[in-house]
């Protein structure tokens, strides 16, 4: 009865964790790996693994960049495993071209193809601080390089899709 | 402001916002500088775009079949203090029967064969540890990476470049790295994980050991061709558990 209850807390507290981050996993994961096919796969691993592990996990605060290390060793783990070839832009797969093709709006998609573009390097960075809302510290922790590191990073990368877009205007 | 000055300001105000589209240091600045004004603005505008084509539609939430996970098998350091010697020496046996045995290693996740393999897998999966640097971490991260709870470690083990909080079979652990002669060497700290003899980590590209250090065990895995006998050697004198 005991245990029961232990079990039902476990699994409440779980979906509760989840339902909050889910979304946040599913896009990090995918623009991680730039596959929606990918992401389903990475994130269906990483929630295994999160609620194999939940009982490390001693504060719910820390939630978020505990669920995103997951899916970040999760991805790593699933490339490697599988030794995948670099993104070939002039020959997307379907599920890499539905990362692409999802908005009307043509400035929209410039931006999501000159992200997709951009090196792993300098987009995970951009996409931990601009939709994960994380510090640069953060990110540096998370990513294991120095705060300095994270910065010039975050700063090529907004260089260069601001040139993107620049020419994009022009053209 | 002279124009030298002016010119710098910008430079560098540039450089933050960039970085750090939120960045508010430069306000005296940007009230002074209409041009840097019309380029704080250009960054935002551009960050709006890089959210927006960020944030892809998310399909529905679809939860894998999750295992039953049997929580009261899993001793944190927690509990561990509150064990009795007999209920912790039986939980020890059980580890040591399961890795001597080759079954499933047993934790809160039933993950790998066994330890050997479940340390392994985690040095390959932050490769960005391995970095050859002369760059101590601070004090106070190794401070609160090792903390207090967990063991007690002085600098002689050897110039310390990486600390991060890792799980390894369910537990809290230090990853530590210092460089080797040869290259990055990786230390996991493990008090809670019982071995009862050496047990040898070779692969294609590492060497290495698990060595049983008191009741815990310490994870040392360098390339290929590191000598680790005086690290082994210094780490293991550096380190005292806490448990």
């Amino acid at each position: 009865m005991q245990e029961a209850n232990a079990d039902r807390q476990r699994r409440q507290r779980f979906d509760q964790v989840v339902g909050v981050f889910h979304q946040d996993m599913y896009r990090y994961a995918a623009w991680l790996s730039r596959d929606k096919a990918i992401a389903d796969d990475v994130v269906q691993e990483a929630l295994l693994r999160a609620w194999k592990s939940l009982d490390a996990l001693r504060d719910d605060a820390a939630a978020k960049p505990w669920l995103l290390t997951i899916v970040r060793r999760e991805n790593a783990r699933y490339f490697e495993r599988r030794r995948l070839e670099t993104v070939d832009i002039d020959n997307l797969t379907a599920s890499q071209a539905a990362l692409l093709a999802e908005q009307p709006d043509d400035n929209l998609n410039d931006m999501r193809m000159a992200i997709f573009e951009l090196d792993d390097d300098y987009r995970e960075p951009l996409v931990l601080q601009v939709l994960m809302g994380f510090s640069t510290n953060e990110i540096a922790e998370q990513m294991g390089l120095k705060q300095g590191a994270v910065l010039t990073r975050l700063h090529r990368a907004r260089a260069k899709l601001k040139d993107v877009m620049d020419d994009e205007a022009v053209g | 402001m002279t124009a030298g000055n002016m010119t710098m300001n910008c430079e560098h105000y540039r450089e933050a916002i960039l970085a750090e589209p939120s960045f508010d240091g430069g306000a005296g600045h940007v009230s002074e500088c209409a041009a840097c004004q019309e380029y704080r603005h250009e960054m935002l505008a551009l960050n709006e775009t890089i959210s927006r084509a960020l944030a892809i539609n998310v399909p529905e939430l679809v939860m894998p079949e999750l295992p039953k996970v049997e929580t009261d098998k899993v001793v944190t350091l927690a509990d561990r203090r509150r064990v009795s010697a007999p209920a912790w020496l039986a939980v020890a046996a059980t580890v040591v029967i399961a890795a001597f045995l080759g079954i499933r290693f047993v934790g809160n996740g039933i993950e790998f064969d066994s330890l050997a393999d479940e340390v392994l897998a985690h040095v390959d999966h932050e490769p960005y540890a391995l970095r050859v640097t002369d760059e101590p971490v601070s004090q106070s991260r190794l401070a609160s990476v090792v903390s207090g709870d967990i063991a007690r470690m002085d600098h002689s083990a050897g110039l310390i470049t990486y600390a991060q909080s890792c799980t390894i079979n369910g537990h809290e652990v230090p990853h530590l790295v210092i460089q080797g002669e040869r290259g990055p060497v990786t230390i996991l700290l493990m008090p809670d994980e019982t071995i009862a003899d050496a047990i040898p980590l070779h692969d294609e590209y590492s060497n290495g050991v698990i060595l049983p250090v008191g009741n815990g065990s310490i994870a040392i895995i360098g390339v290929r061709d590191e000598d680790l006998n005086n690290i082994e050697e210094s780490v293991v004198k550096s380190v005292m558990w806490r448990t």
